[in-house]
């Protein structure tokens, strides 16, 4: 394997005061191996990070190469100090020093090297103080916490010294000792003499991935005796050793193609899993290395189809201990909307590979057994009949043309069209559906309603998939019945005016029916979804939907369409169209505003009694 | 803290006061060397990482150089005029200088100087209420009467009510960039005497508690389909100069630390708020109460350390300076009491 000596912790820490003299040890580095044999070259970059920005020439701090002790070489000054914190405003000033990690002697100034850690050297504007004056906690432990970790696979080793050089050299007439509790079973040793802590096996990241264990320190100071206890955590890094692997040995789905037909269309997923984790991002990096590939010669169908891979962390618990691992899904996509009249079958596989892992077994086929069934453009076995009212108004809804299965389709544009009636009675007319799924049928022209001639009228309608430009026919019967009664004088075009019960049951407006508009009543307190109003039609005003028709002059449902203020206690709809909640009874002029309020004005008859009071 | 830029001097603490990186700009632009080396260098920083620039000599001179010019200890104010270009500079420089992988980053604004008892003092002055009195009433909704009867603090927080509130199309429920521009608005432009009351009331009842966590309209600035990878989320972040620059604020000011009695850096509860609230307006960083507990008080940006492959030690790590500070919530809950620590000068 190629060189990977590597830092068991990120960062270090250690406190340098005023005038520490040359030659004190300030804390010890380890480093782990990747394969046995391999010998250790610490190496400290000549180069100091001054509180994050700036940066000076290191004069003072070395590193011994064998055994990673970094001590200081020459006494930092007050005027040493005094120049570090050039420029550094903040309290406390810290430098950063980088150091390096090499199987071999260190050339010069090298200071690339991948494989490094940061050391975090608080600088205090004092003298070092006094042992005595210097808590349990503080004589025991930095402030970072204990926490290291260490790549599965690899060969054991030391990772950690307990005792501070700093302190054990500052303090020595102090009696400091440790122990590791909480180890036993565990694949941690505690080395009493010299406090180091290693790991005594090869671990399995797929069998345990955390080991908690708690550092315990004790400080004798003549007859006084104090204890500190710290968590010390273990993580163990992941490396790709695990192969795909199928859940339930399922490695085969359908992925059939009818109504739904459009382009991005999940058509099946089949699941992989792995013991190792995937991290999430950089998220392009993990998908190229868990690859998933359509096996085909057959251009028609790489155009046709995609795979799409997404995965997720999911927990195994290999013996008791919870250990993620990864769940990839295959997910068989159409690339692009296939035409109604397609027809065929044919098994699809698709190769996974983790391309990582470096065993045997890295990949895995799924199989798709895909059927494209063809969809029949026909009309149900039937012909239409609309009955319609003479006194309809224009955009009157009077019902939906739909071919057979048209609500299921997904990807397949159908337009209707209306041929021309055996009479020429232009009456109605059809609109597309929301994404050309049906046709509306509505009154066009309302004045035709009302001529004698017109009674029974025949049309052809005429359904049409614009892609294959497949068609059928049918037959449309609309019988106009009742009789036309005049229209109340001074009523309003649009049923949304009226404030009132009375006043809307009288009128007609566009879209109505029946030559009358209707009324809701809402039940509801405060603002409520089903608030009062005056509608066409109940069944399509107010729905929340402004569809087709209504759209088509703003007249017709307010309530479902306006785009412009609302007065009153109110909550808008989709795309700020229309009024979804409303408070008491809401009323709209059309092109102007709409008002929702509370309708407390109680008429009163006013009575003798009240006539004399006045 | 207002007043001309002044160039680098000690202020009485003995600490250097920086100048701000605009002014700082104009004083570099003002004398060919240094105008010139800073050219280099924004030339040596466009698209090569820290070492590779560092070996170059013509940038590492142009490093040296800079070192000397008031370029180099730049900062600037929140809220400031021309804070975006100040932040823009101060990066321009410093991405060269650190690493841009490192966990914490030092932030790019002046320390804040003012405490928390400024604030009470103001609010009641403001208000006429003592914010300790009365035990029984909702501070949450005292904090939105008292916004609601100021002009600018009512504007405003009804500006960004509706614009998060607004239904854009039946997939997209509100404008989620519009929403975090509203709110930046709200938390820059209103005194935090308000802001604050509204932020970090204290509650004794869970509808209170549910106030305080829809203060910020969290169905659009907060929550989303799914919940990103924290360290995903925090590089997201890092592209952007105005988010990366509240986020390192949030880290110097809240971080906890053991060498004080509150677990804040210099005991300043003020500056940790503040740095909470600036990065509310932090685009998708938006840190939020996670529910309307009244005991315990849970902070999270909306991100989870799934999916951290070998990263998961430092996910969460990251993710605990939100949801386990002592600072954050000491600071959180002395606002609520209407404590703040009694500091010798």
């Amino acid at each position: 394997a190629a060189f990977s000596l590597y830092f068991p912790r990120k960062e270090y820490l250690e406190n340098v005061y005023v005038d520490q003299p040359a030659g004190t040890p300030l804390l010890r580095i380890h480093a782990l191996r990747d394969s046995h044999g391999e010998v250790t070259h610490f190496h400290l970059c000549q180069n100091l990070v001054i509180s994050r920005a700036r940066s000076h020439e290191n004069h003072w701090f070395q590193i011994r190469e064998k055994t990673g002790l970094l001590y200081l070489s020459k006494s930092l000054d007050r005027e040493d100090f005094n120049m570090l914190s050039v420029g550094n405003w903040m309290p406390l000033s810290k430098v950063m020093l980088y150091v390096f990690l090499s199987s071999h002697p260190f050339q010069e100034k090298e200071c690339d090297s991948a494989t490094r850690t940061t050391v975090l050297l608080s600088l205090i504007n004092a003298t070092a103080p006094a042992c005595s004056s210097l808590t349990a906690r503080q004589l025991c432990f930095t402030e970072m916490d204990l926490s290291f970790h260490i790549k599965e696979n690899k060969p054991p080793g030391t990772f950690h010294q307990l005792q501070l050089p700093s302190v054990h050299h500052l303090c020595q007439n102090l009696s400091i000792s440790y122990q590791l509790l909480a180890v036993e079973g565990l694949p941690f040793r505690y080395n009493e003499n010299t406090t180091s802590v290693s790991v005594t096996q090869r671990l399995d990241r797929e069998e345990r991935e955390r080991y908690e264990l708690i550092a315990k320190c004790t400080v004798r100071e003549g007859f006084r005796e104090m204890q500190v206890e710290v968590p010390f955590l273990v993580n163990v890094l992941d490396e790709d050793d695990s192969p795909p692997f199928l859940p339930n040995g399922t490695d085969t789905a359908d992925a059939v193609v009818e109504f739904n037909r459009k382009e991005g269309t999940v058509l099946a997923t089949l699941t992989v899993y792995d013991a190792d984790t995937t991290p999430i991002y950089p998220l392009e990096s993990s998908r190229r290395k868990y690859t998933g590939t359509i096996i085909t010669d057959d251009p028609w169908i790489s155009e046709t189809f995609r795979v799409e891979h997404i995965f997720n962390e999911i927990h195994f618990s290999p013996n008791g201990s919870q250990v993620r691992g990864t769940q990839h899904e295959y997910k068989l996509v159409l690339n692009k909307s296939i035409s109604v009249t397609e027809h065929r079958s044919f098994p699809l596989d698709v190769l996974v590979n983790d391309t990582e892992f470096h065993g045997p077994k890295r990949s895995v086929m799924l199989h798709f057994n895909v059927s494209i069934l063809p969809v029949s453009i026909q009309f149900p076995n039937m012909t239409y009949q609309f009955t319609v009212n003479r006194n309809a108004e224009r955009f009157a809804q009077i019902g939906k043309i739909c071919i057979e299965n048209c609500m299921k389709f997904r990807g397949v544009n159908i337009t209707y069209k209306l041929l021309p009636p055996n009479i020429s009675c232009y009456a109605v007319n059809i609109l597309q559906g929301r994404e050309d799924k049906y046709g509306s049928l509505y009154v066009n022209d309302s004045s035709v309603l009302h001529r004698p001639d017109c009674k029974e009228i025949q049309y052809t309608i005429q359904a049409t998939d614009k892609q294959s430009r497949k068609h059928t026919k049918t037959f449309l019967t609309v019988v106009l019945e009742g009789t036309p009664f005049k229209k109340q004088e001074d009523c309003p075009d649009s049923c949304a005016v009226s404030k009132h019960r009375a006043e809307c049951e009288e009128c007609g407006g566009l879209g109505v029916l029946t030559g009358r508009c209707q009324w809701r009543q809402g039940s509801g307190k405060g603002i409520t979804t089903n608030y009062s109003t005056c509608t066409p039609s109940i069944k399509t005003c107010p729905d929340g939907i402004c569809d087709v028709i209504e759209s088509k002059d703003m007249a017709v449902c307010p309530q479902d369409c306006t785009s412009g203020n609302i007065i009153g206690g109110h909550g808008k709809g989709t795309g700020n169209l229309g009024i979804k909640s409303g408070h008491g009874i809401c009323y709209c002029f059309p092109r102007e505003n709409c008002y929702c309020e509370k309708d407390d004005i109680k008429e009163q008859l006013c009575d003798d009694v009240c006539k004399t009071v006045i | 803290l207002a007043g001309p830029p002044s160039p680098p001097g000690q202020d009485p603490q003995g600490w250097r006061v920086p100048v701000d990186c605009v002014r700082a700009n104009e004083l570099c632009a003002g004398e060919p060397s240094c105008s010139s080396r800073y050219r280099t260098l924004r030339q040596c920083l466009a698209g090569r990482d820290r070492n590779t620039m560092l070996a170059n000599k013509e940038c590492q001179a142009a490093l040296e150089v800079l070192q000397e010019s008031p370029l180099y200890d730049c900062r600037c104010k929140r809220g400031m005029k021309k804070e975006l270009q100040c932040l823009q500079i101060y990066w321009s420089i410093h991405l060269g200088l650190t690493e841009g992988e490192e966990f914490y980053e030092a932030s790019p604004y002046e320390p804040v100087t003012s405490r928390l008892s400024d604030i009470f003092r103001l609010a009641s002055i403001f208000s006429g209420m003592d914010p300790a009195a009365n035990s029984k009433s909702n501070h949450c909704l005292d904090a939105a009467k008292a916004c609601n009867l100021n002009d600018n603090c009512k504007r405003l927080r009804s500006g960004y009510i509706s614009t998060c509130s607004k239904e854009v199309s039946a997939t997209e429920h509100c404008s989620r960039r519009k929403c975090h521009k509203a709110l930046r608005q709200f938390f820059d432009r209103v005194p935090s005497e308000y802001t604050y009351r509204l932020l970090f009331c204290s509650c004794k009842d869970q509808a209170c508690a549910e106030r305080r966590r829809q203060t910020i309209v969290p169905s659009c600035s907060y929550e989303d389909k799914e919940k990103p990878n924290c360290l995903d989320l925090r590089g997201t972040c890092r592209t952007d100069h105005l988010c990366r620059s509240r986020l390192a604020d949030f880290h110097t000011n809240c971080q906890a630390s053991f060498q004080s009695l509150t677990s804040c850096p210099g005991d300043n509860y003020q500056a940790c708020l503040g740095s909470y609230a600036g990065l509310i307006a932090g685009f998708d960083m938006t840190p939020n109460y996670i529910d309307a507990s009244t005991t315990s008080i849970t902070i999270s940006p909306w991100c989870s350390c799934k999916g951290s492959g070998n990263m998961e030690e430092e996910c969460e790590k990251f993710l605990r300076d939100f949801t386990e500070n002592p600072c954050l919530r000491n600071a959180i809950q002395a606002f609520g009491n209407g404590t703040d620590v009694n500091l010798s000068p």
